[in-house]
Formats: C-alpha cells, structure tokens, sequence
C-alpha cells in the first residue's frame, strides 16, 4: 500500500516537476486574441499617438501625445494641464493595487491621480530626478519612476524619495527608461548599464550586463542581456523578460536567453515597450506585436485587408489573416482586461477580444 | 599495407580540412571595407578569436511609426530650428557658444537667401546645463516650441538623454560636437551625427602612435567622466587587439589642478608615452606639471586639446604634442574660408571645431526641411537615407555615414609647432 502511495505521489509530482522546469512543455496553450477595434481623435481619443495603455479594472487609462483619456462605460474622456496634469505627452501609467491611485509619467514631471484631483511631483518638489517620467509602476506603498536623470523611489507611507544613479548603484550613467517589480525585487532597465536589480529587503543592488561589454556584437545570445542598452523588463512567473533595440532576453533566475528576429517568431529586434502577463510575454515592436510563452510566437500585425496572426514554433512558421488587425505596426504599449487586451500604437488604440 | 590503405582516406581528410578551414573561416569574415565602423580587421572585438552571434549597425534601423501623413500647419510665421549647448555655467560653455555662433552664421545666411518659402529660420537656444538629465527636459521644452528638428549637444552624457526623449517626440537630432562613439550605437532612428567619433580618433592615435612612431608602452591619464572613459575605451581595446596593452590608465576630476600623484604613478610605470584624454584646461596644466617633475616623455591628446585654451595654458610646453582634429581649419575648400572670414566679421572670433561642425549641420537641416517639408518624419528619412546626404560637401569637408549615421569621414592629427597647431591627415585612413 506504501509503495502504491509513493507511485502515485511521484506519478503527480515527477511530471509536475519536469513542466515547472522546462520551458518547452510549460504553458503550451497561447491567448489569441482578434475582432480588432481601433480608437482615433475619430472616437474620442485626445490625440492618435498613444505612448501607453493600463488596464484599471472596468476602466481604461491610455496616454496620447496630447493628454490622458479616460475610457469608462464606452465613453472617452480626456484630462489636459488645465485638469491638473502636468505635461499634455502621457509616457506611463500604473494603478496602486492598495489605493487605487493611478500615478501617469508625463514628459513634465509625475502625477497622482487620486480622489479626482491631480498631484505634481517635479524634479523641483520632489525627490524626482528628471522631469521626464518613462516607466512609472507601483509596487505596495512604493511607487517607482524610471528618468534619464536616475530611477526615483518614493515610500507613499513614510513621504520619502530616493534617487538611486551611477553614484549610488552599479550603473556607468543615470538612464534609466523602464522599471518593474517581482519576488520582492525592483528590476530597472539601464540605458547602457543592462539591468539593475534592486532588493527590497536589503536595500542592495546587483546589475546584469552584457558580458561581451561590445556595443556592436553579441557575442554569445545567452550568456545574459543581449544589449547593454536596455529599454524596459517585465516580470511574472519568476521569469525576467528584457527588452532592447536589439533583441529579447529571458533570464529565470539561473539562466539567460536571447531571442532575435532572425533566430525566433520576434518580428522585429526592435522593441519599444514589453509586458509579461503569467507565462507569456507580450513584444511591442516597430514592426508588430508579438507573444511568446517560451515555446510558441504569435505576432499581430496590421495588414492592408486588416489583420494578420503569424505563427512560430521551432523555425515553422504559418499564418491566419483576418478582416480586423491592430491599429498600426509601430506598437508601443499593451495591457489586458480578463479576456481583453489593448494596444497602443503609433496611430491610434486597438482593443481585441481573445479567440481561443 | 592495409593499415595504410585504411589511413589514406582518414589523412586526406585531415589534410583538406587543414587547407580549408581557414578559406572557409575567411569567407564567413566580414570584409575589411564592411566593418563596422571603419574598424581594422585585427581591431575587431574578439575578432582573432571568436565570430560574433550578431553583428549589429551594418544595416540602418527604420522608422515605421506613424507621421508621415501629417500636414504641414499654415499658419507658421517662422520655421524654428532647435540648439542644445553648454551656452553658461558649464566648463564647455566657450565650445558651446562656438556651436551657437556657428548654426547662428548657417541660418542668418540661409535667411538672407529668402529662408523657407519665405519664412523665416528661427534659431531657439537652449542652455546645456548637464545636472540631472536637464537635457530631457530641454528637449521637451523644444517639442512645446514646435521646433523641426535640433542641433546638439556636446557633451556625451547630455547627448544620450536628449536622445532618449527625441526617439519619444520624434524629433530629429543632429549631432554635431559629441565624439561619444555610443551616442549612435544606441539604434535610435531618429539622429545623425556629422563628426567623427572618437572611435575614428582612437583608431588614428594607434596607429600613429603604435605603427607609425613605433612606440610599445602607453600611459593614460584621463578625465573622470564619461568622455575620458569611453574615449580611451576604444583607444585601449585598439592598442590592445594589435598587440599594445596600455601600461597604465589612470584618472583626475575635471577642475583638479594638482596632478603630482598622478604623475608619479605615470612615472612609475616606465611609458614610453603619456596619452592624455579630458578638457583642454586639465589636460595643459598636466603637461605643464609633468615638464615640471621633469617627465619628457611624448604626449598626445584627445580632440579637446586642440583648443585656444590648451595652447593658452601650456604655453611653449604645448610644442610637439599631437592631438586628433575632426575637421582641417586649414583645408583647402573655397566655402571653408569663407565661413571663417564671416565668422570673424560677425562674432569677432576665429571659428572652432564645434563652429564648423555646427555650421555643416544646420546647413544639412535646414537643407533637409527644404527638401523634405514642414514634416518631421520625412526630414528624418531625408537625413537618414543614406543617400541624400552621403558625400555632404561641408565645410569641414566630405560627411560619409555609416549604416547608424555616424560620420566615418576623416580625422586629423594636430600637432602644435611654434605655438600653432599643424594639420596633416591621419595616415590610417589610406590602408
């Protein structure tokens, strides 16, 4: 009976243990997502470039070029600098999961948005750096802001900033133009100075950089970032995902892996903004968006009949078209609502439906 | 016998592979005239050992996002041109002003001219202060002036924020005053840089010092800041890969005026001679103090040093130094003394390097929005097509980018003879 219970216990835990550990057998059903919606100035967005869009429950916030909208039982509103923002260009937005604050990264300096009214924090009233927010993420109480003068850290509960830059963290230069947080550590991707990880139990850093320390090359694709100039990390699942204007990196906590476009479904090296939701992490590229869940591509793209799905899995590629794609190829930001997922484009909002 | 019949195939093999192993390693080399960067084949990171994964910058990054389609307004009563420069409060403020004063003297001649379309140019300075990335916001401030495009900056930390935020703005940048070999190594398509960088320069000082004058043992002693450090990065990694590992790099803070302990360890390392790499002011009085403690060794120089300041400060200790140069004041072109005749008339002052090369890329932006319209996208693809603009006629002389927009075109080694500094073309160049 002892031997049947020991069978059987490592009949569930064996195979359980080979799919948490191995890549390729994890998460092997990937979210496709179609009937693309596409939201311009037409629809009531306040300008067709879109830098950002994060989800806020029923509510959608987007950031444009030209101020922050507001989409709430299928009508837009629009917040500007006579609402209280403090620069029309909206680069980042995150909601507090314990207040419900939304905090927006503007080319200006940071906003809070909480209660109805707008808050400022500049480089001049604040612990800010620089006054041009690109990442801003809440993490608990502490809330992040990625600048080119250095990554801003403010505890809401104690009122505090820290400014942390190459004089007191392990960067060659301030740049830092994306942050986000996971297992209890803040990740900061640092222009020139790869990844910075920050921990939050004791206040110590680490970096990853790119081994081969050349700017032209890579050397090898994974023996860690595969470009020091890094542009933005996403965590979830234990796994941290890189983005550069030079490929993706993937590292889980032992090892590093690069994926280019030469080598994987990535359509483009080029990636502006990243987002990892569970498993599969989500690549805003100039040529496309593309998803991946470490073992399968499926990129979105716009198409003249409408929409594309390319598909990749181990150098096979095939594709679906459709009669609806996202708005544009230059794709910036991403961000889902359950079965939902929107994109931010160069030209305009797409809003999608899963399909699977 | 049969042992031999059994072998003969096993050795033809060996031997063939022996033979072509090293014609197919050469076939999957890069071709000298391809690298990157102009980059000698035995100067290729890890080049003598390993062939990269991924070679990056052989082909120019496109811009797909949206843009184009923008009409262009109306109702502009001038077409205003954005300037980033260390202009006050800043140790490169006079290198700044020369930049002002030589964008300046482009546009007033290109409004004499009718501007464009009548309109016009407007110049809209900004000052370079470099504390906590100011250079983001300036950039900012810029895009809320409606500038087209904008010119700067010098100094390679500031050069790389503004970067960042005109990517966000799309809005073209024209580098024309930072060496900073990374500046366009960042993938951007939204910048060119018409001077060379400091990779070229490094790669003139190695083989002028290593190749042409023989020497083996480089000390360096160089500024704290991200110019002396990337600077001599490819000046080390150059010397390094054929065959001259430095026997010292060592460091001062800009504004230090004592170099005595520095100096010492420079001794102490037996060079044959001492590379310096900082501003001008630093890098005069360190050779005016190693004169001093009796240190003759040959000295050369980064870029900087060729500079009123430099001569001003080391005096008669300034003969023989050779420094590089990214343009020949001395040049033969016609529209070269032209612009230092009106250079002088109007600012009352002999133009610089950082005049030159900011006249050149004000002459190339606004050339650009002629061509191209009120619209920022085309003014990019304008600038970025590698066509339009390869072989530019400046004044310093003829701008070739590469596929990241770097200008690969010449350097020059200044070496000061009688107080003055001579010009003669880097002897690399023709190899």
């Amino acid at each position: 009976m002892k031997k049947t219970l020991l069978l059987l216990s490592l009949w569930i835990i064996l195979p359980a243990f080979l799919l948490a550990s191995d890549p390729d057998k994890k998460s092997d059903i990937m979210p496709e997502y179609g009937n693309w919606k596409t939201f311009t100035t037409k629809n009531g967005l306040p300008a067709n470039k879109v830098y950002c869009v994060r989800v806020d429950g029923d509510r959608v916030w987007v950031g444009t070029s030209h101020g922050l909208a507001l989409y709430e039982n299928g009508d837009w509103r629009t917040y500007t600098v006579e609402d209280g923002l403090a620069h029309p260009g909206v680069l980042s937005i995150d909601v507090s999961e314990l207040t419900g604050d939304v905090w927006i990264g503007t080319l200006g300096g940071l906003n809070r948005y909480s209660g109805g009214q707008f808050e400022t924090f500049t480089q001049f009233n604040s612990g800010l750096a620089n006054d041009v927010i690109y990442s801003v993420i809440c993490d608990g109480k502490d809330v992040w802001a990625a600048t080119g003068g250095g990554a801003g850290h403010y505890d809401t509960y104690r009122n505090e900033w820290a400014i942390y830059m190459e004089r007191n963290a392990p960067m060659h230069e301030p740049w830092t133009y994306g942050v986000c947080a996971g297992d209890n550590k803040v990740f900061i991707a640092a222009w020139g100075g790869g990844v910075i990880e920050y921990q939050n139990e004791t206040g110590q850093f680490r970096d990853y950089i790119d081994p081969d320390g050349e700017m032209e090359i890579d050397l090898f694709p994974d023996d860690g970032v595969v470009h020091d100039i890094t542009t933005g990390v996403s965590h979830a699942n234990g796994i941290l995902w890189v983005a550069t204007y030079f490929g993706l990196s993937r590292y889980d906590g032992t090892q590093w892996k690069g994926y280019f476009d030469h080598d994987s479904g990535l359509t483009s090296n080029f990636i502006n903004f990243l987002k990892a939701d569970g498993d599969v992490v989500w690549l805003c590229t100039d040529e496309g968006l593309s998803s991946f869940n470490s073992k399968r591509w499926i990129t979105y793209k716009k198409t003249d009949q409408g929409g594309s799905r390319i598909y990749y899995n181990k150098g096979d590629t095939s594709s679906k078209t459709a009669s609806t794609g996202i708005a544009h190829n230059f794709v910036i930001g991403v961000d889902f609502q359950d079965d939902d997922i929107w994109v931010a484009t160069s030209y305009g909002l797409s809003h999608g439906t899963r399909i699977n | 016998m049969r042992k031999l019949k059994l072998f003969k195939p096993t050795l033809l093999l060996i031997l063939a592979g022996i033979l072509i192993f090293p014609m197919l390693a050469d076939l999957a080399a890069q071709d000298k005239d391809d690298n990157y960067g102009k980059t000698p084949t035995e100067m290729l990171p890890y080049g003598n050992y390993q062939d990269a994964y991924i070679y990056h910058f052989h082909e120019p990054q496109l811009f797909t996002g949206a843009g184009r389609e923008k009409l262009p307004p109306t109702d502009l009563t001038e077409v205003r041109i954005g300037l980033l420069a260390p202009l006050e409060g800043n140790v490169l403020a006079p290198q700044g002003n020369h930049m002002l004063h030589g964008a300046t003297l482009a546009m007033e001649e290109a409004n004499a001219r009718g501007g464009y379309m009548g309109l016009p140019f407007v110049i809209m300075p900004h000052n370079d202060v470099g504390l906590w990335g100011a250079a983001a916001n300036e950039v900012v401030k810029m895009n809320d002036e409606k500038v087209w495009a904008f010119i700067g900056t010098i100094d390679d930390v500031n050069s790389h924020v503004a970067l960042r935020v005109a990517l966000k703005l799309e809005l073209p940048m024209i580098n024309t005053s930072d060496p900073d070999p990374t500046f366009t190594e960042t993938g951007i398509p939204w910048m060119i840089r018409c001077m060379s960088d400091d990779r070229q320069s490094s790669y003139a000082l190695v083989d002028y010092i290593h190749i042409e004058q023989g020497y083996n043992r480089v000390a360096v002693l160089r500024a704290n800041n991200r110019y002396g450090r990337v600077g001599v990065m490819e000046f080390r990694d150059a010397a390094l890969r054929v065959g001259h590992p430095l026997v010292l790099e060592i460091r001062y803070n800009d504004g230090d005026t004592d170099f005595k302990a520095q100096l010492e360890r420079v001794r102490n390392s037996n060079p044959d001679v001492v590379l310096l790499w900082g501003n001008a002011l630093e890098m005069g009085l360190i050779l005016n103090q190693m004169r001093e403690m009796g240190m003759e060794y040959p000295v050369f120089a980064s870029d900087r040093a060729v500079s009123p300041v430099f001569l001003e400060t080391a005096g008669e200790n300034a003969n023989g130094i050779v420094a590089t140069c990214q343009y020949n004041p001395d040049a033969d072109i016609p529209e070269l003394k032209a612009f230092q005749k009106n250079y002088k008339d109007r600012f009352g002052m002999e133009p610089d390097v950082f005049a030159a090369h900011a006249y050149d890329g004000m002459n190339l932006t606004m050339d650009a929005i002629h061509r191209a319209g009120l619209n920022r996208a085309l003014i990019r693809d304008l600038l970025t097509d590698l066509k339009t603009y390869q072989g530019y006629q400046g004044i310093t002389g003829e701008i070739i980018f590469d596929a990241s927009w770097n200008d690969i075109g010449l350097v020059w080694m200044a070496e000061v003879q009688d107080g003055t500094f001579s010009f003669s073309q880097s002897s690399w160049e023709w190899k």
